[in-house]
C-alpha cells in the first residue's frame, strides 16, 4: 500500500531522548514554594486586589465559589458509558469530533497522537476531592489528543500591560474550561475513555501537541503561532482512546519569520526571549526562553496587571482577521523555502511601518484606561529619571550579542 | 540573586541602564558617586548589561573578585529606604 512520509514540524526538532516534565518544576508551583523569592510568593497570594475580573478569574483573593476555574478543579470526571455507540471510521469520526468541539465553543481544533513526552511525570497540585496528592505520578494512557484553541480579542490584547488585556487573558483561560469538559464528557458518553486538560486541571503540555496537531507552529517566544490568530490563542486538550484520524503538522512560515523578525525579543521588557539561535532543551531543539525573568516581570505590574502579553501583541502574526493578513501569510507559504527570505524581509519592513516596532494601543473600556502613567519611584531621594515602558528603548540584538561575547571572555 | 553595579560606574553614571530597566530598580541621587541596583526588585533580566558603556554591571555570581564588595555596597544603599 502506498504511504506518504510522516510530516515533521519545522519549528522544533527532536535531536535526543526526550524527558517528561515534572509539573512541580513548572513556574507556578515553583513560585508557590517560594523558589523565585518571597516577593513573588507574596504577590501570588495577594495579587487579585479588588478588581472583580481578577477575583473571578481565579488569581487569588476572591471567593473560590465565584471562580469557574476553582469550581471545575474539584469537578470529578464522569464515568464512561458501558454501552459504546457504533462509530464511523476514524476520518469521519475525527471530522465529527472537530465539529462537536466547534459547536461547544472552540475556535480551532486539531488531532494528534498523544506523545507521552508531553504528559507530566508527577502532579504539582493536590486535589483532595479526588484523593490526589502533590507528587503523585501522572498516568494518561490515551492514544489521541484533541487540541482545542480559543482565540482572544486582538484589540484588548494590544492594550497590553493593562487591566483590559488582563481581563481578556483571564477570560481566555476560563472560556476553555466548559468546552473542554463538555467534549471529554461527550466522548465518555459515546463509550470511550476521555480526560479534559484545561486551565482548571490538566496533565499535558498543550503547545507541542497543538503543533503536532497542525494548529500552528512554535514561535521564538515559546508559544504556538496560529495562522489567523497569531499567539493570542489559549490551548486545551482532550485525551482519548476514541479512534480518530490524526492531523499533520503544518508549515505557515514561522521558521523563516522568527529567524528574521525578533520583534518579540526586541519588545520583551524582561529580555526573556533570545535573539540568538535555537538550543537543545531536554532533547528538543528550539528557542530557549528565560522563564524566570519572564515570570518575575509580573512584579512590574505593581498591582495593575498580572499578565504581560507584550510578546503575543508584538508578534507579526498577531493581526485582526483580514484578507491582507491571509494574503501575507499565504505569500510566505506559497514561496519555496530557500526563497522565503525574499518575501519575509519586505513583509517585516511593512509590518514595522504600519503596525509599529512596539505594537500597542491606548484603550478605554468599562472605566479602565491604559494610558501610560509616569513612572513613580518609591526610593526616597532617588533622582534618576525613570521612564514609562512605552518610552523605554527597545532591546538591540547587536548590543545583546556584544554583551554575550564580553561575558564569555571574562568567565572562567 | 540580582545584578550588581561595580566600580566602573563611579563618576560615569551614564544612566542608560535606568532607561532600559523594566522594573525601575536602578536608583541614585545627584550626590551619589554611582548608581545602585535594588537586589529585592531586580529580576535578573540582563537588560542593563549590554547598554552599560563602561561594563560596570554584573550578575551577582559573576562579579570580578576585586569588586566583590560592591554586592554589599548595592544592597546596603537601600537599607532603611524601603
Amino acid at each position: 500500500m502506498w504511504q506518504t512520509k510522516p510530516v515533521k514540524p519545522r519549528s522544533y526538532r527532536i535531536v535526543g531522548p526526550q524527558q517528561q516534565v515534572d509539573e512541580r518544576t513548572t513556574p507556578h508551583p515553583r513560585v508557590e514554594r517560594g523558589e523565585l523569592g518571597d516577593r513573588l510568593l507574596n504577590w501570588r497570594k495577594t495579587r487579585a486586589g479588588q478588581d472583580p475580573f481578577r477575583r473571578i478569574f481565579g488569581v487569588g483573593g476572591g471567593d473560590p465559589n465565584n471562580c469557574l476555574q476553582l469550581i471545575m478543579k474539584k469537578a470529578p470526571e464522569g464515568a464512561v458509558n458501558p454501552t459504546p455507540a457504533p462509530i464511523p471510521e476514524p476520518t469521519e469520526m475525527a471530522r465529527r469530533i472537530k465539529e462537536v468541539a466547534r459547536f461547544f465553543g472552540a475556535d480551532v481544533v486539531g488531532i494528534c497522537h498523544l506523545d507521552q513526552a508531553y504528559v507530566y511525570s508527577h502532579r504539582a497540585k493536590a486535589n483532595p476531592a479526588a484523593g490526589e496528592k502533590v507528587g503523585d505520578p501522572v498516568h494518561v494512557p490515551h492514544r489521541y489528543a484533541v487540541c482545542l484553541g480559543f482565540s482572544s480579542d486582538y484589540y484588548r490584547f494590544l492594550s497590553n500591560n493593562s487591566r483590559i488585556s488582563d481581563a481578556e487573558y483571564g477570560l481566555g483561560n476560563q472560556r476553555m474550561i466548559p468546552t473542554t469538559f463538555m467534549l471529554a464528557s461527550y466522548i465518555r458518553e459515546m463509550g470511550y475513555p476521555a480526560q479534559s486538560h484545561d486551565y482548571s486541571k490538566g496533565f499535558v503540555n498543550p503547545i507541542p501537541l497543538a503543533v503536532n496537531a497542525g494548529l500552528g507552529e512554535l514561535g521564538r517566544h515559546g508559544m504556538l503561532i496560529h495562522e489567523e490568530y497569531g499567539s493570542r490563542i489559549h490551548l486545551s486538550v482532550v485525551t482519548t482512546d476514541l479512534p480518530l484520524a490524526v492531523d499533520e503538522p503544518i508549515d505557515i512560515g514561522v521558521e523563516e519569520v522568527c529567524k528574521y523578525c525578533m520583534k518579540c525579543a526586541r519588545t520583551c521588557p524582561s529580555k526573556s526571549i533570545p535573539f540568538g539561535g535555537k538550543e537543545v532543551v531536554k532533547g528538543v531543539e528550539k528557542y530557549r526562553i528565560n522563564v524566570d525573568s519572564c515570570y518575575k516581570y509580573r512584579l512590574a505590574g505593581r498591582d495593575k496587571w498580572t499578565n504581560c502579553v507584550i510578546c503575543v501583541s508584538s508578534c507579526c502574526y498577531n493581526k485582526p482577521t483580514a484578507w491582507w493578513h491571509t494574503l501575507a501569510i499565504k505569500s510566505i507559504v506559497w514561496t519555496p523555502i530557500p526563497l522565503r527570505v525574499l518575501v519575509v524581509k519586505p513583509l517585516l519592513w511593512i509590518d514595522d511601518l504600519f503596525w509599529g516596532k512596539r505594537p500597542w494601543k491606548h484603550m478605554k473600556w468599562l472605566g479602565y484606561d491604559n494610558a501610560p502613567e509616569p513612572a513613580i519611584c518609591t526610593t526616597p531621594g532617588c533622582q534618576v529619571k525613570h521612564t514609562n515602558l512605552q518610552h523605554k528603548p527597545l532591546h538591540d540584538p547587536k548590543q545583546a550579542a556584544k554583551a554575550s561575547l564580553s561575558r564569555a571572555s571574562v568567565s572562567p | 540573586m540580582a545584578y550588581v553595579i561595580a566600580e566602573p560606574c563611579i563618576g560615569v553614571k551614564d544612566k542608560a541602564c535606568v532607561e532600559v530597566c523594566p522594573m525601575d530598580c536602578i536608583h541614585g541621587t545627584d550626590a551619589d558617586a554611582m548608581l545602585y541596583i535594588d537586589p529585592e526588585e531586580c529580576i535578573d533580566c540582563d537588560a542593563c548589561v549590554p547598554v552599560c558603556p563602561v561594563e560596570a554591571i554584573f550578575s551577582e555570581a559573576q562579579v570580578p573578585e576585586k569588586w566583590q564588595h560592591f554586592v554589599r555596597v548595592n544592597s546596603d544603599y537601600f537599607k532603611g529606604k524601603r
